[in-house]
């Protein structure tokens, strides 16, 4: 009988296998030759695979070979056209998303006739050195390996409750990522997280709700503070880039209010993060019951290891100082000489004072994300441009009439709630861009404030709690391998509903003191 | 040039052996199945490789900043990347098994990827007999295109997997086709995805009489006899005048099993939707066995198989014999 202990077969077993191996056509020739037969159609598997991709090539020349609709003009359907065929490939993702960007510059020129000079000029605006600056100080932040100080002070203030250590990750994390990026945050308070996760037990069945909550404390206070200020996140700095795009007019003062500095976006933005913070931790406290509501024993442990790290060296206060430098050039001067200018300043100033290597920012920043935002906002100015924004509006505006929700509060929560919707299937910084000049000219047709229905959409974007994919915080955390996709739907929908009840709240209640 | 001589030397040795590729999740699935191709693969000629997918972001979902600046992150506090666990775990049962053991010679292998502070690492273990058993840590874009990787370094015979669940429908499958069926589409070897795979109840073979079924009752008897389970033949017939055709099928599937020394203990000749009493039989038993679908090309696409939607129907394990 077989015998699970042994590997040694009995002779006459084995040479019995080895006969019916040969019989049944296992043998070695059989397999080449049915290798190259298999290899024959594998091209259309391949083309299955990208399936997407020809659909949404095909629903763009379906949609060039249409009548033209009234009140649109010709070239605002192929921006149209390029929009949803543009959407469609970022939602799928049949290819990788820096393509999408080289395909919109491309028709650009081919499609619109727009001279190539004006496409590659129209590319880089201040919003986008803003995000690459901001990644590359993303960059240089998380190599300076301040988490470790960081943790040694959390468990310092917090003590040992698993409440208050999250409660304090869901501060901490927050605060740090209001100025420095949600995503910088993220990968920087990982380690804390899983530190503390495996200190307390090295079965992961045992510690799977106190997983949960520990690791989506900083997902999650990483999320809500990325709508803090500008940046926060990218989504931010393009909806700046549209105000200034579409209302900003030089010549006339009345637009000036258009510019949105770093000071007036914090004004706007930051009481709502502030008010989010403790919800977060009850919220996650109600849904998963932490096997541990005390945390002694990692806490002690993790103290001895973060020690181990002696004083705060020159190097860490250099790093420290340098970023509040940044910090202020932001709030005090980014409205003369741009936050783009800032960011790109800062990450010179850490590569000159050696506190970088710029191999790391290199490997560290996904370039094409910078390419796909230039041409993302690009395409969204071609939008305005072309009158295609306008027309969307006016036909979003018709159709939520019916319900009364095209103006006022009702048009500000179907707004949020569109937005919501796009942004748990793509990423946020996508969300804004495709959906931002849209929404911008639906302020206009409804005669709402364009400011406020701006950073309604920029506020809302940050709603992707349901799902991985949604915020870069959410994204980094679910690398660790600790938590599972349920995870953020069972807790997800609460916090949605909470964020998009509080935000409304503040729009009616606090925004119109800003003389908006 | 030597060292591309040694990898074609390595493919054709492997020919002879057999081969078996587990993927590990973590999940208790997964250990079930490597349990099965423990018992599989449980003579000296057979390989038992397993492989943890880890995925690597290449869009823009963590906001540009690329995922490893968070793992490297992790390695310098000394924490484990996900996966290494899952596999550790894997090689104990294994040990535990006594299809593994401690006195096999180790070797480590580590290759740079882009987009991972780790890359792709290999542990492999072998015996004085020269049977393998290899930890395999890999990135890729997604866990699918992993495991069809994978084989092409192989090659394998089998391709174990665990289902993510029953069929969730066809819009979600068009969305985004599970793992398990991506793999059994695209892989060019036997696939056996696993739902909750127990070893005691025989596989279920199903044959329409075509010479591509027998072929598959031939290497199923064969597969069969390494674990030594018990073999079962089903045939069905589309109305009640072809279920004579379907017990001749049936009976032609016993001789060719005869022919190699293995009995059939059941052999069904029912009438019905293949589809439908292929899957209502086949809960009695722990694997259904099924030819790769015969339509090629674009056929294959548009009108899909039985073999596929046995697959994404079970309630039992499944496996595609090529």
């Amino acid at each position: 009988m077989f015998n699970p202990r042994s590997t040694k077969d009995p002779l006459e077993k084995r040479l019995k296998l080895r006969r019916l191996r040969v019989m049944s056509g296992f043998s070695p020739d059989l397999f080449r030759e049915k290798a190259v037969a298999v290899g024959s159609h594998l091209n259309l598997i391949y083309f299955w695979d990208k399936k997407w991709f020809y659909v949404a090539m095909l629903v763009g020349t379906l949609m060039l070979q249409l009548p033209l609709p009234d009140g649109l003009s010709q070239e605002g359907l192929v921006v149209l056209t390029m929009s949803v065929v543009a959407t469609i490939l970022f939602v799928t993702e049949p290819v990788p998303l820096p393509t999408v960007a080289l395909m919109i510059i491309c028709a650009q020129v081919l499609l619109l006739g727009i001279d190539s000079t004006n496409v590659a000029k129209s590319l880089m605006t201040d919003s986008v050195l803003f995000i690459m600056g901001s990644l590359m100080l993303a960059v240089a932040v998380v190599k300076q390996k301040l988490d470790k100080r960081i943790a040694w002070w959390l468990v310092r203030i917090t003590g040992t409750r698993t409440s208050r250590i999250c409660f304090g990750i869901s501060v901490t994390s927050g605060l740090l990522a209001s100025f420095i990026g949600e995503h910088t945050v993220a990968a920087m308070m990982l380690p804390v997280g899983i530190t503390l996760i495996t200190l307390t037990s090295d079965d992961p069945k045992k510690v799977r709700n106190l997983a949960a909550v520990l690791l989506l404390s900083i997902a999650y206070g990483c999320s809500i503070a990325g709508i803090g200020t500008p940046s926060g996140g990218a989504r931010n700095a393009i909806m700046i880039g549209y105000w200034k795009e579409f209302f900003f007019d030089p010549t006339n003062s009345e637009t000036y209010r258009f510019i949105i500095d770093y000071m007036k976006w914090m004004m706007f933005a930051y009481p709502i993060f502030l008010l989010q913070l403790p919800f977060v931790t009850f919220i996650l406290f109600k849904t998963f019951r932490p096997e541990y509501q005390d945390m002694s024993r990692a806490v002690v442990k993790l103290r001895a290891q973060v020690e181990k790290e002696g004083a705060m060296k020159r190097a860490d206060w250099m790093a420290i100082f340098l970023f509040f430098l940044i910090l202020i050039g932001w709030i005090t001067v980014s409205s003369n000489i741009g936050m783009g200018t800032v960011a790109v300043l800062g990450a010179a100033a850490f590569l000159i004072a050696g506190l970088v290597r710029w191999e790391d920012i290199n490997s560290g920043v996904n370039w094409g994300v910078v390419l796909l935002y230039a041409a993302a906002i690009s395409l969204g100015v071609e939008m305005k441009d072309s009158g295609a924004a306008l027309w969307v509006a006016e036909h979003f505006l018709a159709l939520l009439a019916p319900l009364g929700a095209d103006e006022g509060f009702g048009l500000w929560a179907a707004v949020s709630a569109l937005t919501t919707i796009v942004t748990n299937t793509m990423s946020n910084g996508a969300a804004v861009a495709v959906l931002g000049p849209i929404v911008l000219k639906v302020a206009v047709a409804a005669q709402e404030s364009p400011i406020i229905i701006g950073f309604i959409t920029a506020i809302s974007s940050a709603f992707a709690y349901l799902t991985v994919v949604g915020t870069p915080a959410c994204t980094i955390v679910y690398a660790s391998g600790y938590l599972k996709t349920t995870d953020f739907l069972n807790v997800g929908w609460k916090m949605v509903l909470f964020s998009t009840i509080l935000m409304l709240l503040i729009a009616t209640v606090y925004w119109p003191f800003l003389g908006v | 040039m030597s060292k591309i001589t040694k990898t074609m030397t390595e493919q054709e040795t492997r020919k002879d052996r057999f081969r078996i590729l587990v993927s590990i999740d973590g999940s208790e699935e997964a250990y079930q199945s490597l349990r099965y191709a423990a018992k599989m693969g449980h003579g000296v000629d057979a390989d038992i490789v397993l492989l943890y997918v880890r995925p690597i972001d290449q869009g823009l979902r963590s906001g540009g900043l690329q995922v490893r600046i968070a793992r490297e992150n992790m390695l310098d506090w000394g924490l484990e990347l996900p996966g290494i666990k899952y596999l550790k775990k894997g090689y104990e049962i294994l040990l535990d098994m006594g299809a593994a053991g401690d006195d096999w010679h180790e070797h480590n292998y580590h290759y740079n990827v882009d987009g991972d502070p780790l890359g792709d690492n290999k542990i492999e273990y072998i015996n004085k007999e020269g049977k393998v058993i290899v930890l395999k840590l890999k990135v890729a874009t997604d866990i699918a295109t992993g495991i069809l990787e994978q084989w092409e370094l192989g090659p394998y015979d089998l391709i174990i997997l665990s289902a993510s669940g029953r069929s969730r429908g066809i819009a979600k499958n068009l969305w985004d086709p599970a793992v398990a069926e991506k793999v059994a589409t695209h892989a060019q070897c036997s696939v056996l995805v696993a739902r909750e795979l127990d070893i005691g109840h025989g596989h279920l073979i199903c044959t329409d009489g075509s010479e591509k079924s027998l072929e598959t009752v031939r290497k199923d008897a064969y597969l069969a006899s390494r674990c030594e389970c018990p073999v079962s033949i089903i045939s069905v017939a589309l109305d009640v005048e072809s279920k004579e055709e379907a017990k001749t099928f049936v009976e032609t599937a016993r001789k060719e099993l005869a022919a190699m020394d293995i009995k059939v203990v059941n052999a069904i000749a029912c009438v019905g939707t293949p589809v439908d009493k292929i899957i209502d039989a086949g809960t009695d038993y722990s694997v259904i066995v099924l030819s790769d679908s015969g339509k090629k090309g674009l056929k294959r696409l548009l009108l899909g198989s039985v073999a596929t939607k046995v697959l994404q129907e079970a309630y039992t394990s499944v496996m595609v014999v090529r």
